[in-house]
């Protein structure tokens, strides 16, 4: 006996509004999409059942406003909130803005996310939960003379991160003592500005290190799984480029001790829903950097070798149910890889290239899958993130994999006036030796 | 495109004329939402917009009813006769694909003039309180500021006000119909005086 949802509203744009609308049909659920008016044309409002206008281009007064999304919701009916990654999915008021109107948000209660949002409190509580952390401030750094003082206790190179950031933004990372004060003013000022709080706090940073992270699923009746763990090294500026499950070359013990940490600290917390726990793996140890409670971009590389749809387990806990699996079912097959297909110039330092997409055509074939909202003879709105697809391919083995990812971008046809795409470089890191042999590390692609 | 707008403001043959308009020559500029066309040759011009309405009329269902050209603020009016279209009363904001402004807007009125639209997601009101009389009626003469309906959002009422004084051609949505960001809820017949700048519209 299933008790679900009759209508989500997603509150999102792009592929992972399509990609969450997906699953909903598969499950009979009824979808609305909401949109900006830069978004009347693009594809996710086509594929809806129902579709609302909700605001301007500038996400500030559509995507991100929670007053526009909930009056869409409680207009069309919806019962449920789906926020996909990015916008609102990690903001606390939001999540306690739909309880109170009655619509379940899908993902962790509020409190969970205020906790885990602010990245200095979430490293406490990580370390309360007896997970590895890097040399850091307790809490965050308020005051320059502070920084000057954790500073020599935890040494060079540093990192000085925006509490409340994510996502690879409003961290600077520090090689010299004399750098330092700049360098914490200027993180302070940009978080100010981006995200409303100025709150930073310090850390050891690592030049060697590969960026590993586990996936995690938890129901509010008490169990809690992994699905394993993403490599996910291959970055310019802490934006990911490419993903992959399993991750190369990992030793086993490492590989386990990563998981059962992950579930240890998702425990801890009371975390129900699909979450992420990002880690830093180097000289033989990991180290807790951040948890994302959302799905993330990357998801299909975990949902390809595992044989699960993490959104349709989403749904269903938030609808109260139990998961049908237990950790012994979970095995994972094969190696999945992850290419992200950003409407990008990299000959012109990766500045957003959007424009009008005259040719479109995603590859196919064996073991391959796209994400996108793209299509042809759509304009690319210049307001939004610029991934324009994802690719996912399959295999038993990662050369397999790779070569199949390489003839997947070969197939992708895109073109148009300014169109620029992170294909061409895309297929050069997957020729690159280093990345072959899965000798990468985070500063790989910014090194190269 | 997107059809939810299909209150019967005959969108349809206000962008195509539109288009042609701007396609016959090339000093004419068109804005977002409502073209504001300015000429600085009024003869060609003239010519340039009769050439298109013959167009219009020629691909158009019916013919117009009326057809009223000012080259002052260069402002176009044409109307099909309505009694033929049963769409024209196609809810609005029903949020829901297929009840299309296709089928509904096919013949419907163009009529110049500024739209009025919903600032926010909501609820429209169009009178004070239930049973109480509206704030406008088609006929009503407004002034800038003047209220002319209410839309409630997360339980907060907010006015929605003319930003033109003008007469008040039609009310588009009817009371308590849920609406979307940008859609015309208000159709005005601006005074000519300082009229100067296209409407707001989505």
């Amino acid at each position: 006996m299933t008790v679900g949802f009759g209508t989500v509203l997603v509150a999102n744009r792009g592929e992972i509004a399509i990609r969450v609308m997906r699953t909903c049909r598969e499950m009979g659920i009824r979808t609305v999409a909401v949109h900006s008016t830069a978004d009347r044309d693009s594809s996710h409002v086509r594929d809806a059942d129902a579709a609302v206008q909700i605001g301007p281009g500038p996400p500030r007064k559509s995507y991100l406003s929670a007053p526009a999304v909930i009056e869409a919701a409680l207009r069309t009916g919806a019962d449920a909130v789906h926020p996909g990654y990015g916008f609102l999915s990690e903001d606390p008021d939001f999540a306690e803005i739909c309880a109170e109107n009655g619509l379940t948000f899908i993902g962790p209660r509020p409190e969970v996310l205020a906790r885990l949002g602010d990245k200095a409190v979430a490293r406490a509580l990580m370390t309360d939960a007896g997970l590895p952390v890097l040399p850091g401030s307790p809490g965050t750094v308020d005051s320059a003379a502070e920084a000057a003082d954790l500073a020599s206790r935890i040494g060079y190179p540093l990192i000085i991160k925006a509490a409340a950031g994510g996502g690879g933004r409003g961290m600077t990372v520090v090689r010299h003592s004399t750098d330092l004060l700049p360098a914490y003013r200027q993180t302070r000022a940009t978080a100010q500005a981006v995200f409303g709080d100025n709150r930073v706090y310090m850390e050891r940073y690592c030049d060697s290190a590969r960026h590993i992270e586990v996936q995690v699923l938890a129901d509010g009746h008490g169990s809690v799984l992994h699905l394993g763990e993403r490599d996910c090294s291959v970055q310019r500026r802490h934006q990911k480029l490419i993903e992959e499950s399993p991750g190369p070359g990992l030793h086993p013990q490492l590989r386990s001790a990563m998981a059962r940490a992950a579930v240890r600290g998702a425990r801890a917390i009371g975390y129900t829903g699909a979450g992420t726990f990002e880690f830093l793996v180097h000289d033989e140890g990991f180290s807790f950097m951040e948890m994302n409670c959302r799905i993330q971009v990357e998801h299909p590389v975990t949902e390809a070798v595992y044989g699960v749809d993490l959104v349709r387990e989403q749904i269903r806990v938030a609808a109260g149910e139990s998961l049908r699996m237990s950790q012994e079912d979970l095995v994972p097959r094969g190696v999945a890889v992850e290419c992200r297909v950003n409407a990008e110039d990299p000959e012109r330092d990766f500045a957003p290239a959007p424009g009008t997409l005259e040719e479109f055509v995603p590859p196919g074939g064996p073991f391959v899958r796209v994400d996108t909202h793209g299509r042809a003879g759509w304009k690319v709105p210049p307001q939004y993130d610029s991934l324009l697809a994802k690719v996912i391919c399959w295999a038993p083995e990662r050369d397999e994999a790779l070569d199949r990812m390489d003839r997947a971008l070969r197939e992708f046809r895109i073109s148009g006036p300014g169109v620029h795409t992170t294909v061409p470089l895309l297929r050069d890191i997957l020729a690159d030796p280093v990345f072959r042999e899965g000798r990468h590390i985070t500063s790989f692609l910014d090194n190269r | 495109m997107q059809a939810r707008n299909g209150h019967g403001n005959g969108r349809y043959y206000g962008e195509k004329l539109m288009n042609e308009l701007t396609q016959e020559s090339p000093r004419a500029q068109t804005d977002d939402a409502l073209a504001e066309l300015d000429y600085d040759n009024s003869a060609l011009a003239l010519t340039d917009i009769c050439r298109s309405i013959a167009e219009v009329m020629r691909v158009g269902p019916s013919r117009p009813r009326r057809v009223r050209i000012a080259l002052g603020a260069a402002s176009v009016e044409v109307e099909w006769d309505g009694q033929d279209t049963p769409g024209s009363t196609a809810p609005a904001g029903q949020y829901l694909h297929g009840a299309g402004a296709a089928e509904g807007a096919e013949a419907e009125a163009v009529v110049e003039g500024h739209r009025e639209c919903a600032p926010l997601v909501g609820t429209f009101y169009t009178a004070p309180a239930p049973g109480a009389p509206p704030f406008v009626q088609p006929g009503d003469r407004v002034e800038a500021g003047q209220q002319l309906g209410i839309i409630e959002a997360m339980k907060l009422m907010n006015p929605l006000e003319a930003t033109r004084a003008g007469q008040v051609v039609e009310v588009l949505v009817g009371d308590g119909e849920p609406v979307e960001y940008g859609e015309p809820l208000v159709l005005i017949d601006p005074d000519t005086t300082g009229a100067d700048d296209a409407d707001g519209g989505a």
